[in-house]
């Protein structure tokens, strides 16, 4: 055989290799129940419960943040972060949250938030009324 | 319904406007006369050429015209526009209005669309008889860029986004209706304080001006193949992919620079789409740049060549599309927001790929495929199975990154990896390790044939010389605790460093033309060695043991904590250092903090000492933003930044700038910030304890001033001269107590930075005696910062190598442009 066609079939092999591989260390969005079930780390999307206490205390331990977080289902659960309370948490309308279930709190190791953007309408007639207030 | 509307300056939108669709209608223009000219069998009528010329001259202009009728309203504050209301503000100073400027989408594909402008006109004047093809291809590019800007409605849908939209079109708001509605807006958004750095001011002119010169190589490629001028296009294709391979890299890395020095992700890479984007045509045009100089020397792989030269643009528009269509959402921190021009960034990759597909298809049979096959001890075979491996290690970043878009395709619903950054530290490091070595033996082969034995004896002798350094390195700096993957890469590095130095050596003899080659290596090189050890071993030094545990089994999982926090003025051990936050100062809208570093030997003498001052800075529209603070060392780095501080809003500290006031109820609440208070009836000399120091009365003494009251000829003031230690510091205060005829008033005094109020409560002449009044802060009200320490070992490799792969760039440019010789 040629040495090409050798070399061919070795970076389609490779080639084949890197997208299965790319596809089995993907990951999979999940529901808490489904991080319950499957001890697995795994990715939860919802929205911050707002009625709940989100806690941090800077002063007890840096490290600490905790919030309740319901995922798309509707399911409920408390959230531990180690780390520091992402600033402007309160405002987040998506969380994504990467860890795993531990006992009946989900150990967060990695926190995305979509924030409302800064441009966006809504979020300008709120800065815009502040400022017609401020000039009457 | 026709209102006139109050203040409005609507010339430079109008004008821009204007320059807007000329610059589109000149782009189209310019593309039809080259098309004809590239075309015409009579190579010596030059009248579409001309008009070709004039099209593009025309457009060039109507470019530079927008940019300045869009700075114009930005430098004069024009609200009424939504690009300069939405991305600058009246306090933004003139370096960062023009970082305002290329923040949006539209001012960023201005800046492409400009230096695409600038090297058409470099190429029509350098390109000679490749002229009309070229420029052709370049057309089309600028028809559509333009078109992104147009901002207008056609059949319902509008094309583009313009950057001269006006405020009250753009957004549906009811007071924007009243015809004095700009009395309201005062005030822009803003420039993202992440965008308020100086190496933002110059990052996206070089990222966009490589984006814009790979561009060459392409139209070059597709010339080639429409004018039947199979091989004569390669030679100009490497010099201007070096030129484009150096600039693109050169932004790349100052991005990588500009996230080191102030984002707080703490380190040089993330792996972010964003980034992978813009790295990946980088990658692809590098394997271009060596396969054309395969098939320039030895007249193999002829296709590739071709391929990766095309492919690579076609690329550098899917990045676009990744990072401005919104497509990336959640996987993203910091893509562009959607803008509605999806399916129009889409057609912009379609056209180009179509381009190139039609071209490659329609002269396929007449292409020059080589006959012969490769040697195996040849420097062509080798350096072709290297750049298919590197444009290879692309394929994992394309299939990773585009999870979102197969996600909007399908409509599945695959999630990113969880680990992306060890996903992809793993897998490209181990494709690094195939082209490091490839980059390290291919040296010592020759075209076309090369001595078996020779080779191998060469080749063999620096590989083991550089596995014995890579292990020594290895073991030193402990990257042999990590992945294997990352052991071999800085064995396999060092190896192409050395060989390449070998090669150098050579050059600085005699071959001086081989040296831009081996310089732009060895940087290579040291970047991936500095990249490896310090991405691998960097430390986190903040780490903390204390706070309070919360579960035991929390606490099992979650270490290190990577987080400490520093009382004001409290020294914690971090490390091999005692940090100390000593104080603040403030520079608005930034708030520095200083942080200060001790080192101590055995007998507790100070070795070293420095003060790191990250910041912060407190928006109302993006909550606390840190840049860090660094202090670099020859051989590492040490990175701090706050992740956490209470301070003030920006606008509050403006007002409080204009000048406060301390009425009695503000007195009352000030008291409530302090515990209880305790009274201590002191004479001069003694001591007071407090729960963090003591004080001393040193003396009493009457006050002839007063700050705040003019003193009366029969006011009797008297002053405490207080010395206080705490954490071994010194202060002094001078508390006072006023007499006025049968009245006393006393004065407070506060140390803000030991957390006390000090009252002068009473004076008792009989037992020569005062009341000092003791207010301290409890803990939870005293300034405190939350921080985070790494240390970076060897980065200065990743910085200097990049610094002389890029000279090694510019050598080889100065090299293959003397080879050519264009007709």
């Amino acid at each position: 055989m040629k040495k090409s066609a050798i070399f061919g079939l070795v970076v389609i092999a490779i080639a084949i290799a890197v997208i299965i591989s790319t596809y089995s260390s993907s990951s999979t969005y999940g529901t808490f129940t489904d991080a319950k079930e499957q001890a697995s780390t795994m990715q939860v999307v919802g929205k911050l419960n707002k009625e709940k206490e989100l806690y941090y205390d800077a002063t007890k331990d840096a490290n600490y943040f905790s919030f309740y977080m319901k995922d798309n289902k509707g399911a409920e659960c408390k959230v531990i972060f180690t780390g520091t309370k992402p600033q402007d948490f309160e405002r987040s309308e998506q969380v994504v949250l990467t860890g795993k279930m531990v006992g009946n709190e989900f150990h967060a190791s990695k926190i995305l938030m979509k924030c409302p953007s800064k441009y966006t309408n809504d979020k300008m007639e709120e800065t815009e009324f502040n400022a017609k207030q401020a000039s009457l | 319904m026709d209102t006139v509307f109050k203040g409005e300056h609507l010339l430079p939108g109008q004008l821009g406007q204007f320059f807007v669709v000329l610059a589109f209608g000149a782009a189209l223009l310019s593309t039809i006369a080259y098309f004809f000219a590239a075309n015409d069998i009579n190579k010596l009528d030059k009248s579409w050429q001309r008009i070709g010329r004039i099209g593009f001259w025309l457009n060039t202009t109507s470019v530079i015209g927008i940019g300045v009728c869009l700075f114009y309203i930005i430098y004069n504050h024009f609200f009424e526009y939504h690009y300069a209301y939405a991305h600058s503000s009246r306090s933004l100073p003139v370096y960062y209005i023009i970082s305002s400027f290329w923040e949006g989408q539209e001012g960023s594909f201005w800046l492409w669309t400009f230096w695409q402008a600038v090297l058409g006109n470099l190429l029509i004047w350098r390109a000679k008889s490749w002229e009309s093809p070229v420029l052709a291809v370049i057309s089309v590019a600028q028809v559509l860029l333009s078109s992104f800007l147009l901002g207008v409605e056609i059949f319902g849908a509008r094309i583009g986004s313009s950057p001269f939209i006006l405020l009250r079109d753009a957004l549906e708001l009811p007071f924007l209706k009243r015809p004095d509605y700009l009395a309201f807006v005062r005030d822009g958004n803003g420039l993202s304080p992440l965008l308020q750095n100086y190496w933002m001011v110059i990052h996206p002119p070089t990222l966009f001006l490589g984006f814009a010169s790979m561009i060459i190589p392409f139209a070059y490629g597709i010339a080639g193949l429409w004018q039947k001028r199979y091989k004569e296009w390669v030679g100009p294709a490497i010099s201007y992919s070096l030129f484009a391979v150096m600039v693109l890299g050169t932004g790349i890395i100052m991005g990588s620079f500009w996230a080191y020095e102030s984002l707080n992700f703490g380190g040089f890479w993330a792996w972010d789409p964003v980034e992978n984007a813009s790295v990946i045509p980088w990658l692809t045009l590098i394997g271009a740049v060596h396969v054309l100089i395969v098939f320039k020397n030895s007249g193999h792989a002829y296709f590739t060549a071709l391929f990766l030269t095309l492919i690579s643009f076609v690329l550098v528009l899917y990045a676009s599309y990744l990072t401005r269509s919104g497509v990336l959402g959640e996987t993203s921190v910091h893509a562009f927001t959607d803008l509605g021009m999806n399916a129009h960034l889409i057609i912009d990759v379609l056209v180009f790929l179509v381009i190139a597909v039609v071209a490659i298809v329609a002269r396929w049979k007449e292409l020059p495929f080589s006959q012969k096959e490769e040697e195996t001890y040849s420097r062509e075979f080798w350096l072709f199975v290297g750049s298919v491996f590197l444009a290879l290690s692309c394929l994992q970043l394309v299939a990773v990154t585009s999870i979102p878009v197969f996600n909007a395709v399908f409509g599945t619903k695959v999630a990113p990896p969880n680990e992306p950054v060890t996903l992809y530290n793993i897998f490209q490091g181990a494709f690094a390790v195939v082209v490091a070595l490839f980059m390290g033996f291919t040296q010592f082969l020759k075209y076309k044939k090369t001595e078996p034995a020779r080779f191998l004896i060469n080749a063999g002798a620096y590989l083991l010389s550089a596995i014995l350094i890579g292990g020594v390195v290895v073991w030193l700096t402990g990257v042999y605790k990590l992945h294997t993957v990352y052991s071999l890469l800085t064995i396999t590095a060092i190896y192409a460093v050395l060989s390449n130095g070998k090669v150098l050596a050579d050059a600085l003899k005699g071959k001086l033309k081989l040296a831009g080659s081996a310089v732009a290596h060895i940087g290579f090189g040291l970047l991936l060695i500095g990249a490896m050890i310090s991405a691998g071993t960097s430390k986190v030094v903040s780490e903390n043991a204390t706070g309070e545990m919360y579960s035991e089994e929390f606490a099992k999982a979650n270490n290190p904590r990577e987080n400490i926090m520093l009382y004001k003025n409290q020294p914690v051990q971090m490390g091999e250092y005692e940090v100390t936050y000593t104080g603040d100062s403030i520079a608005l809208p930034n708030h520095y903090f200083k942080v200060d570093y001790k080192k101590k030997d055995a007998q507790g003498k100070v070795t070293e000492q420095f003060t790191l001052t990250p910041n912060s800075q407190a928006n109302r529209k993006m909550g606390l933003v840190s840049s860090p603070d660094t202090k670099h060392y020859l051989f590492h780095d040490l990175y701090t930044h706050v992740s956490m501080a209470p301070i003030k809003y920006e606008d509050e500290l403006r007002q409080q700038a204009g000048g406060g006031d301390d009425g009695h109820d503000a007195e009352q609440n000030d008291d409530s910030n302090y515990d209880a208070p305790v009274p201590h009836q002191v004479a001069i000399g003694d001591t007071i304890r407090y729960r963090e120091g003591f004080m001393i009365l040193k003396a009493l003494a009457r006050q002839t001033t007063l700050q705040s009251i003019k003193l009366k000829a029969d006011d009797v003031a008297v002053g405490a001269e207080l010395e206080i230690t705490t954490h071994g510091k010194v202060y002094k205060a001078l508390p006072v107590y006023l007499i006025r005829g049968n009245n006393g008033f006393d004065f407070a005094k506060k140390v803000e930075d030991a957390g006390l109020k000090l009252r002068l409560t009473k004076i008792i002449p009989k037992d020569n005696k005062v009341e000092i009044t003791v207010y301290q802060q409890p803990e939870s009200k005293k300034q405190y910062i939350v921080m985070r320490a790494i240390m970076f070992p060897y980065i200065n490799f990743f910085w200097s190598g990049t610094i002389i792969m890029v000279i090694g760039f510019l050598m080889s440019i100065f090299r293959r442009n003397k080879e050519l010789k264009t007709v």
